[in-house]
């Protein structure tokens, strides 16, 4: 960590390390990558993004791969992040609410922490949906190479795989309209790991407060 | 065979025993499943296993090894109890109208032996084995001389039509077989009672009510030749056919399967040492000259009085002349008795098992091994392998490196044992099949050429090549340097375009035979000049005029040309005659002895397989197929249609010295078995089998521990000992195995896939066992036992693709030296073993 | 394999029409397999890996006479054997049956497949892996009701019969057919080959003691493009598993069916809302209430 990057600027503070930061977009390149991969498999509609992504064989090859680099940055984020993702009484009330957090009228919330309610769903919705992913993403990925194969496990495997992935994908979809389209600033956080005070005072009110209360300097 | 392949696709049942040819000769089995395809013939099969051949079958028995003679007595009393039998064609085509001589005894009067049994020389005295009758020199009325003449058929036999007589053919077959009950049969063969019974029904239901349209076949193979009574099985199912009228006819006969493509030709071409190319008999010591000769071995006929017999054999002398010209040419002449002392006397038995045996004992110094894997192919290979230990010299000509010019690697011989071993061996490469033309005779005695499709690799050779050079180099021998007596090896004939390589239809055309002289036929006028090649044995004169080496052969490699090279797939009787195909013997007769196909009046029995028939208006024999008769003989002068025997019938009994062990076949024990022969416990074994007396030559009983039952076979997938050379087939069946019954492998513990340790008294064999329900453990007589089965494929000489799967033993360890005394062919099937995990 | 003179008429993972399809007057072939005359000499096995030039590979003894388990990359065509004991009467049976593609007319491998032109039906029917478009993912083996298509682990590209398209496609029948002795393998068209099978089965049921002989042609797949004649038709399974009533699994029916078009919709329909809820709601926080969110100070 350089010097520079230990400054935070006035009224901002930080939110995501640069672990958190790095992690996050190691998960997202790849992500995407399976995604677009993925979808080329998926339907005979997309398959020419295979090709132009260096040809179906290669993508074939590839993907299993960039699924383990995905799982392996989601289970990083597991480690990380797993202890603040429980869920809570105020998650509870969240939900109870979240007619007027998706109609944008956030002032009628409750509190939520450093991670509101959605985003704890998303978390684990990820997460359990990698799980899925990278167990019949493993089944699929040598098929008959090994004595123990099995076509059932197979077969299953190819569904779940797909389930799982639409799974993601829509939450994938959600993500991104909240990152880079609904909370101006979060793209942002997840770049230079700092967001603005207001901005935390809006939407993680809950956080803001225990943070107040520390060092008003925390490390990037 | 009587018939041959194809003409299977006319049977309307199929009694297939002693021969898997599912297993063993695929594309052969075309046709009976063409019969059960097109006219829902029937399959029996009899077998130790269920086999290949069984899963296509019908029906299906389990019969203990080595006793089929059994089960054919029982379904022959069968015949005979239920009126399944041709009558008609049983009085007047086969002898069992002919009355034998009344000191003829059978076994079960006899102690299990019959008439004449000499046990201090296991021997027979045959002149009571014989038809009472008048003339023919008959023993019971010598004619002058001090030693007695050889007995002889009587001139003219006594007979009753009715088949009454308690000494007529018939009353003994029926006296004889008697014994053979439905409850006998499952005590010696373990096949239950009904399912027997399911058997003879179905096989002799081609004669319900009479009937004669139908036609039966019987198929065997070496399951059946390979015991020490072989050609009495083989006799038993001949006996069987005559009795239920199927010989001569469509889709019926007794039809030998070989082992390899051109078994038949070898057999034809003189393959054992008692006879001459054409089944010729050897002259022996006691032939003084030609004359003498031909006076032993031509029959005269014998028949009832009123009957007519062709007695073709009458013409044997015919043929030994033209086989000497061609031997010895202008050197063979009437004055010298067309060098008759040329040819080698056999002086005793020169058979395969004893060639070994006099290795072993030091009379056999040397071995030239073509086409064959003697190691191997054994009896009891470790015999043969301490046979080659003794030799001085051993050439071997192959296409691989094999398991014979290996002998000295053999498992169990150490570093030091082999530097004691002083035996030459010379390896010779050989062409392979691909790689040289020439003709096959095949089972069916089809000659077919083939010509050759590639070169010959390497240092190859061709095997005639090798042959012929070392001919010429013994004749420079004995050019130069004289000896004892060259004049056979000086005179032979060699008139090839390439001494040092003969090309192999020149041998062909010199085997067909040509006229010496200009010929005619004074009934048809016909015309054959000097030189010319002989349209076929009618031609053969004994006067030195006509030169040919395989009588049987002649008409093969005529004027127009390669008769074998003919690939005409027409068939216009759609009987699957084919004759412009290939060329057959005899006479490109495609069915043996088809004037039995028609009743006494010269009609067929079956009007939609018409082969042959009278023509009444032009008074002679015509058909689809070439007549194996007298073309011109009319029906009513009562000629009989087993124009090779004497009778002009086929023969229900074997008079005299037909065969070494009886008139009629009876049930032996193998030469080990799990129990006393239950028709006379005290004559277990067929009496005439000698056994061998070198350390190697041991033989086992249940005392010793052996219990278990074992048979050897072949698969598909492999060939002899040859394929396992090839990865394709190393991978169809990548590892020895041994067929163990379920039952079997469950009181040992033993699961399919684990080694098992098979011995017998004189060796063991190593193998995974396949645990299957295809063979079942039997009751005999009252007994339980075992059966298992060895493919024989495997040896100690393999690829990189097999390496460390084979077990490297060879299962013929375990056979025992023991032979057929008729055609000296060793028992491989049915001895006895005991059986271990490995 | 590439077959220049036989028309596809169904490719897999293909996006618009499919040029060979309902252009062609064509007879469907078919191969006729007579299990009652099969004796197992694996024939048909040695000719299929000389023809198509197949390398050796490593076998091990399995208590069977049957070559290998299961078919292979390598080893298309494989006989099955298997011991079976009736249940009427007690007898054995051996039963022996030459397993390869099916050549379903509705090839669930085909619809499985999501790469464009690695699975072409051609018009008459034969099935076939073109394995310069396969990409190695396996889906194929997960569509097949038979357990056929089979991954060769070194080049990643699945392997199986091709009914030697490339035989066939110059007139000649495959090349097990040619090189079955006992005439138990039968080469024609679907039409012709029904006639001959059910002619067998109608024989096996009068003549033999087989009540239950019939014909094996599979609807659930189409009909297959081999057909069997066995001798027990209620029982399928007894000859080495084969199906009685075999389907395009359902996983990948459901997969290819409803969940592919509940997750297009679902795809399609989430960008669509997203969009909408954009314009309706705009973002969480207009930008001039925002503190400058990430810029350098």
């Amino acid at each position: 960590m350089s010097t520079s990057e230990q400054i935070i600027p006035h009224g901002h503070v930080l939110r995501y390390t640069l672990k958190e930061r790095l992690t996050h977009w190691v998960a997202a390149v790849a992500y995407i990558y399976l995604l677009m991969t993925g979808l080329a498999f998926w339907s005979p509609w997309l398959f020419w993004v295979a090709v132009i992504l260096g040809g179906a064989p290669v993508s074939r090859m590839l993907h299993p791969w960039a699924g383990l680099i995905f799982f392996a940055a989601v289970w990083n984020m597991y480690v990380m992040w797993a202890p603040q993702m429980k869920h809570t009484d105020v998650d509870k009330a969240w939900w109870k609410a979240v007619r007027y957090y998706s109609t944008n009228q956030d002032d009628k919330m409750p509190p939520a922490g450093r991670y509101n309610a959605g985003q704890k769903f998303l978390f684990w919705g990820f997460f359990w949906g990698s799980l899925l992913l990278l167990l019949s993403g493993v089944v699929m990925w040598s098929p008959q190479y090994f004595a123990w194969h099995s076509l059932i496990a197979m077969r299953i495997a190819v569904l779940v795989h797909a389930s799982a992935a639409l799974f993601t994908i829509g939450l994938f979809l959600i993500h991104i309209y909240m990152g880079v389209f609904a909370e101006r600033g979060a793209l942002s956080s997840v770049i230079h790991g700092d967001v603005s005070i207001a901005f935390a005072k809006r939407y993680h009110p809950g956080w803001y407060k225990e943070i107040v209360g520390q060092s008003s300097t925390p490390r990037k | 065979m009587t018939n041959g392949w194809v003409d299977m696709k006319n049977t309307d049942m199929m009694l297939i025993m002693g021969g898997n040819p599912a297993e063993n000769h695929p594309c052969g089995f075309k046709w009976p499943v063409e019969a059960k395809r097109t006219r829902n013939a029937k399959i029996i099969s009899v077998d130790p296993r269920f086999t290949r051949t069984s899963a296509v079958a019908d029906l299906f028995c389990q019969i203990r090894a080595g006793t089929d003679i059994a089960f054919l007595g029982g379904v022959i009393r069968y015949a005979i109890e239920n009126s399944r039998i041709a009558k008609d064609y049983l009085v007047n085509y086969t002898n069992a109208a002919f009355i034998v001589k009344g000191d003829f005894k059978m076994p079960a009067d006899t102690d299990g032996v019959f008439s004449g049994f000499d046990a201090k020389s296991q021997s027979y005295d045959k002149s009571t084995w014989n038809y009472a009758g008048t003339g023919g020199g008959d023993a019971t009325h010598p004619v002058g001389g001090s030693a007695p003449p050889a007995p002889k058929l009587p001139e003219k036999v006594e007979f009753d039509l009715s088949l009454q007589n308690p000494n007529c053919v018939f009353q003994l077959l029926r006296k004889h077989y008697s014994r053979y009950t439905p409850e006998m049969v499952e005590r010696i063969t373990g096949i239950p009672k009904e399912q027997f019974l399911k058997a003879a029904e179905l096989y002799t239901s081609i004669r319900k009510d009479g009937d004669m349209k139908k036609a039966g076949t019987i198929i065997y193979a070496v399951g059946w030749t390979q015991h020490s009574f072989g050609t009495q099985i083989i006799r038993t199912a001949a006996m069987l056919q005559l009795l239920l009228g199927n010989v001569g006819r469509a889709g019926g006969g007794v039809n030998a399967l070989r082992g390899h493509s051109n078994i038949q030709g070898a057999t034809d071409m003189a393959g054992i040492f008692d006879n001459l190319p054409g089944y010729l008999k050897v002259p022996t010591p006691a032939d003084t000259s030609f004359d003498s000769w031909m006076k032993r071995i031509t029959p005269t006929s014998s028949k009832p009085a009123p009957w007519d017999s062709f007695n073709y054999w009458g013409n044997t002398p015919k043929f030994a002349a033209s086989y000497l010209k061609a031997l010895f040419g202008d050197a063979a002449t009437k004055q010298n008795g067309f060098a008759f002392d040329y040819l080698p006397k056999v002086d005793r038995n020169y058979s395969w098992v004893q060639m070994w045996d006099n290795m072993y004992n030091g009379v056999v110094k040397g071995m030239l091994a073509f086409g064959m894997n003697g190691v191997a192919i054994g009896p009891d290979s470790k015999k043969n392998i301490d046979a080659l230990k003794k030799a001085d010299w051993l050439v071997v000509g192959e296409i691989y490196p094999d398991e014979t010019s290996e002998f000295w690697k053999s498992p169990g011989i150490t570093q030091d044992e082999m530097k004691q071993i002083q035996t030459t061996v010379y390896r010779l490469p050989c062409a392979g099949f691909a790689e040289k033309d020439g003709s096959f005779t095949n089972s069916a005695r089809w000659l077919l050429w083939k010509n050759t499709a590639l070169p010959t690799p390497g240092d190859a050779r061709l095997d005639q090549a090798i042959v012929a050079q070392i001919f010429l180099k013994v004749r420079e021998l004995y050019k130069k340097e004289g000896g004892k007596f060259p004049a056979p090896i000086l005179n032979l004939t060699w008139n090839y375009s390439n001494p040092s390589s003969p090309p192999l239809a020149e041998v062909l055309k010199e085997v067909n035979g040509k006229a010496l002289a200009d010929l005619e036929d004074p009934a048809t006028k016909q015309q054959i000049k000097t030189g010319q090649q002989l349209p076929g044995f009618a031609w053969l004169k004994d006067d030195g005029t006509t030169s040919c080496g395989n009588w049987i052969y002649c008409g093969s490699f005529t004027e127009a040309g390669n008769q074998t090279a003919r690939r005409d797939p027409s068939d216009p009787s759609n009987l699957g005659l084919h004759p412009g195909w290939g060329w057959s013997w005899p006479a490109n007769r495609r069915v043996l002895y088809n004037r039995a196909s028609c009743d006494a009046d010269g009609k067929p029995w079956d009007p939609t397989r018409r082969q042959v028939w009278w023509n009444e208006s032009t008074q002679k024999w015509v058909g689809n197929d070439v007549p194996d008769f007298k073309v011109d003989s009319k029906p009513k002068d009562h000629m009989g249609p087993f124009i090779m025997n004497p009778e002009g019938v086929g023969r229900i009994f074997a008079p005299l010295g037909a065969f070494a062990d009886g008139p009629f076949p009876e049930h032996y024990e193998p030469i080990e078995s799990p129990i006393d022969n239950p028709l006379h416990p005290a004559q277990t074994h067929n009496p005439v089998v000698k056994r061998y007396k070198t350390p190697d030559d041991k033989y086992a009983t249940p005392k010793d521990g052996y219990t278990v039952v074992c048979t050897t076979y072949r698969l598909t997938e492999l060939y002899h000992y040859w394929t396992k050379n090839n990865p394709m087939n190393v991978q169809l069946v990548p590892e020895p195995f041994v067929e163990i019954s379920a039952e079997m492998a469950d009181e040992m513990g033993l699961r399919g896939g684990e080694k098992v340790k098979v011995s017998s008294i004189r060796g063991e064999y190593i193998a995974k066992a396949m645990v299957t329900k295809r063979i079942k453990s039997m009751m005999i007589d009252g007994k339980k036992v075992y059966q298992i089965g060895i493919p024989i494929h495997q040896g100690y000489r393999g690829i990189k693709e097999d390496e460390g799967k084979d077990a490297r033993t060879l299962v013929n360890l375990l056979t025992p030296t023991v032979f057929d005394p008729n055609a000296y062919t060793p028992e491989f099937k049915g001895f006895l073993v005991k059986l271990e995990r490995a | 394999m590439s077959q220049a003179t036989l028309r596809v008429q169904k490719i897999s993972g293909h996006a618009g029409t499919v040029p060979g399809e309902g252009t062609q007057r064509e007879y469907t072939v078919c191969k006729l397999i007579d299990t009652t005359t099969c004796i197992g000499c694996k024939a048909c096995e040695v000719a299929c890996m000389e023809w198509n030039d197949l390398p050796f590979g490593e076998t091990v003894f399995d208590n069977t006479y049957q070559t290998m388990p299961e078919t292979r990359w390598n080893y298309w065509n494989l006989i099955l054997f298997n011991e079976h004991v009736r249940e009427d009467d007690g007898s054995l049976m051996w039963l022996m049956r030459k397993n390869q593609c099916m050549h379903c007319a509705e090839p669930g491998c085909l619809a499985a497949c999501p790469a464009d032109g690695a699975i072409v039906q051609y018009t008459n029917g034969i099935v076939d892996f073109q394995q310069a478009n396969c990409i190695g993912c396996g889906y194929c083996i997960t569509g097949c009701p038979f357990d056929i298509p089979k991954m060769n682990p070194k080049t990643h590209r699945v392997f199986k019969c091709t009914l030697c398209a490339d035989r066939v496609s110059e007139g000649l029948e495959p090349a097990c057919i040619k090189s079955c002795p006992t005439g138990c393998l039968h080469f024609g068209s679907k039409e012709d080959m029904k006639f001959l099978a059910e002619g067998r089965a109608k024989q096996l049921r009068e003549h033999s003691n087989h009540p239950n002989a019939g014909v094996y042609d599979p609807p659930g797949v189409g009909g297959t493009g081999v057909i069997y004649v066995l001798h027990d038709a209620t029982k399928p399974e007894i000859y080495g598993g084969l199906p009685k009533d075999p389907h395009v699994p359902w996983t990948v029916k459901l997969w290819k069916g409803p969940l592919k078009w509940l997750g297009n919709v679902a795809m399609v329909g989430g960008l669509i809302g997203l969009f909408v809820h954009y314009l309706r709601y705009g973002p969480k926080a207009r930008e001039e209430e925002d503190i400058n969110p990430g810029g350098k100070p």
